[in-house]
């Protein structure tokens, strides 16, 4: 297990502001956070390789704060891997046994034994020069599990790779991971790469942990409008509470001429988000065939949240069909669609439409809140 | 059309030293010759020039790790001054480091008791050759040494760390060895300097014959009494000299002198 409680680390104009987390055995985290959020900052402070101002990190119960590096039983890939450029691929994984003085039998064995699992036996007598991408990302894992740590530190492992060999090196990651249950801590800016591995995950944003959640929580539920566009949510919109209702403990947000009904009890201003995937469309109200998706036009009325949309463009992101759209009021809604129900929809298409966003789909996002352990 | 006009540029300034080397060639006599062959002062010279400056180039590289080290790992309060100050002796002009070392040896009360109570003489010295050279040419070692940390990214010793080495381990396995062409390369810069070094050694060390002479002031007194042919023999034997050591440095040091 790994715990930090409150660490802060500054550097120049930069710092890490108190970041709490707890990252169970076993369990596969990834940091998110876009670039100078402080990702590599926090595995290095994690690693010993920078000493926090304050707080205190724990491994696999001990305290490790003030020991050196190659005292905690870490496993660290850097970015980029820095493989030692001087040493042949079985010299460079076989280094840290070579330094805690294992005999040369046991580095073989070792070594042979971390090379199958990586499946890069064929590689051991290359030199790093003229490695591939992907050949040098399993080289340094290698030489980080050759020592069997209690925990693994991947510092944006596969960001140089082609999108192929990426996911081929995520599910590798993933599976490597679970067969040593090893705790894991990836650090990525790419969405897709989170998903392919993550049990958890949490957003970094200027030094300071926005949300800590797993990845579906983050994508539905975001603490706060960063991770909401982190999470590549375009619809935040911002109304006015004007009524809440005791019985139903919903909330009526009046956004320009409409009101929208919202779950639970909201006062003053308040911003929410709906995914893009959430919002329905259906067709005009004066289409007779109406039923698209999982509303009818028949029932119209008795769907909450219904409000009259214009159709201003559409567009093909290969697996799903982008839709923007003007509703009554200021800022655009996008929606996302398969292409199926896309294709439905457009063998009736008028450019009125009506978008229906379902309270339950509807997540009201708390005031530019960080994360707190 | 692009390669045939950087070759040019190389060609010319490779036949314009080779001609001026054969130029001196056909100069020189076969008297002149004997003499440099035959001369106990010129064969003192010669091994004075290789033996100090050699020393020079192995005290300057002992200098130049750690000091480039630090000034490529560490930031501290007045690092800007202590770089500039490191390559102060490369703008020297060359007389400016002998006339420096004569007067504080002479001149002030440190330099005094250096050679008068702790007997450690240098000026007018053979020991006072080692001195002037390292004054002239170590800076050239320590730019270069820095330049080379500078070139090994910290990751690798940050990894090192991780895999159980402490600092100095990481330091000897990682960045030294990685270092190690660009420092190789300084060593080699150094040791041209000091070979070759004339200015300050007249100043501070004179030129005694079987005592401080060395092959660049021996030019000089051959020279200054007249003895062309037997000046310009000697000035090729210490080209001759040059050439094969950079060529054994070059083929013990690897890749080292691709820096240079």
């Amino acid at each position: 297990m790994i715990r930090t409680e409150q660490i802060s680390f500054r550097i120049g104009a930069f710092a890490l502001q108190s970041v709490s987390c707890q990252i169970p055995n076993g369990q596969y985290f990834v940091l998110l956070g876009p670039p100078g959020s402080g990702k590599t900052i926090f595995l290095e402070c994690l690693c010993g390789l920078k000493k926090i101002d304050s707080g205190r990190i724990y491994i696999d119960g001990r305290e490790v704060t003030t020991l050196e590096p190659r005292a905690r039983n870490i496993g660290y890939v850097p970015q980029d891997y820095a493989l030692f450029p001087h040493l042949s691929v079985e010299q460079n994984i076989a280094f840290g046994l070579r330094v805690h003085g294992f005999g040369r039998k046991d580095v073989t064995a070792r070594v042979t034994e971390t090379a199958d699992l990586l499946e890069i036996q064929h590689l051991l007598s290359r030199r790093i020069e003229g490695l591939s991408g992907g050949e040098k990302q399993r080289v340094a894992l290698a030489r980080a599990l050759v020592l069997q740590p209690k925990v693994l530190l991947l510092d944006e492992p596969v960001c140089a790779l082609d999108e192929a060999t990426r996911q081929e090196v995520c599910a590798q990651l993933f599976r490597i991971q679970r067969k040593l249950g090893l705790t894991t801590i990836h650090v990525s800016h790419n969405l897709e790469e989170a998903f392919s591995v993550a049990d958890r995950a949490a957003i970094l944003h200027q030094g300071l942990l926005q949300q800590v959640d797993t990845l579906s929580d983050l994508l539905r539920r975001p603490n706060n409008e960063f991770v909401a566009r982190f999470m590549r949510c375009e619809n935040i919109l911002c109304g006015e509470a004007v009524a809440q209702s005791a019985h139903s403990g919903d909330t009526k947000v009046k956004i320009g001429n409409i009101q929208l009904q919202l779950s639970g009890q909201h006062n003053g201003q308040v911003k929410f988000m709906i995914r893009p995937e959430d919002i329905l469309i259906l067709p005009g109200p004066d289409d007779s065939s109406c039923v698209v998706r999982r509303a009818s036009c028949e029932n119209l009325n008795a769907i909450r949240n219904a409000v009259p949309a214009r159709l201003q463009r559409w567009r093909d992101c290969g697996s799903y069909v982008r839709i923007e759209l003007v509703p009554p009021w200021r800022i655009n809604l996008v929606a996302h669609m398969t292409h199926a129900a896309f294709a439905e929809l457009k063998a009736k298409l008028q450019p009125d439409v009506i978008v229906v966003l379902h309270p339950e789909n509807i997540h009201v996002l708390a005031k530019d809140s960080a994360y707190n352990e | 059309m692009f390669a045939a006009a950087f070759f040019l540029f190389m060609a010319a300034f490779i036949i314009f030293i080779l001609t001026l080397i054969i130029s001196d060639i056909f100069y020189i006599d076969k008297k002149a010759v004997i003499t440099v062959i035959t001369s106990r002062f010129i064969r003192h010279a010669l091994w004075m020039s290789i033996w100090t400056s050699f020393t020079t180039a192995f005290i300057a590289l002992f200098f130049a790790v750690p000091i480039g080290y630090v000034l490529s790992r560490f930031r501290f309060p007045g690092h800007a001054l202590a770089d500039s100050i490191v390559d102060l002796p490369i703008v020297f002009p060359p007389l400016v480091a002998g006339l420096t070392l004569l007067v504080f040896f002479s001149q002030t009360a440190l330099g005094r008791w250096i050679q008068e109570d702790l007997g450690l003489e240098f000026v007018f010295q053979p020991k006072g050759i080692v001195l002037c050279q390292f004054v002239a040419a170590a800076s050239l070692a320590i730019r270069s040494a820095k330049t080379a940390f500078d070139d090994v990214d910290r990751r690798h010793e940050n990894v090192a760390l991780t895999l159980g080495c402490t600092r100095w381990g990481s330091f000897r396995r990682i960045c030294l060895p990685l270092a190690w062409n660009g420092i190789i390369a300084g060593g080699i810069l150094t040791w041209a300097r000091a070979f070759g070094l004339f200015g300050p050694l007249m100043i501070f060390v004179g030129s005694f014959r079987g005592r401080t002479e060395v092959l660049s002031t021996t030019i000089f007194l051959e020279q200054s009494v007249g003895n062309l042919e037997v000046a310009l023999a000697i000035a090729l034997l210490l080209i001759f000299v040059a050439l094969i050591a950079i060529t054994v440095i070059r083929l013990i040091g690897g890749s080292a002198t691709a820096k240079l």
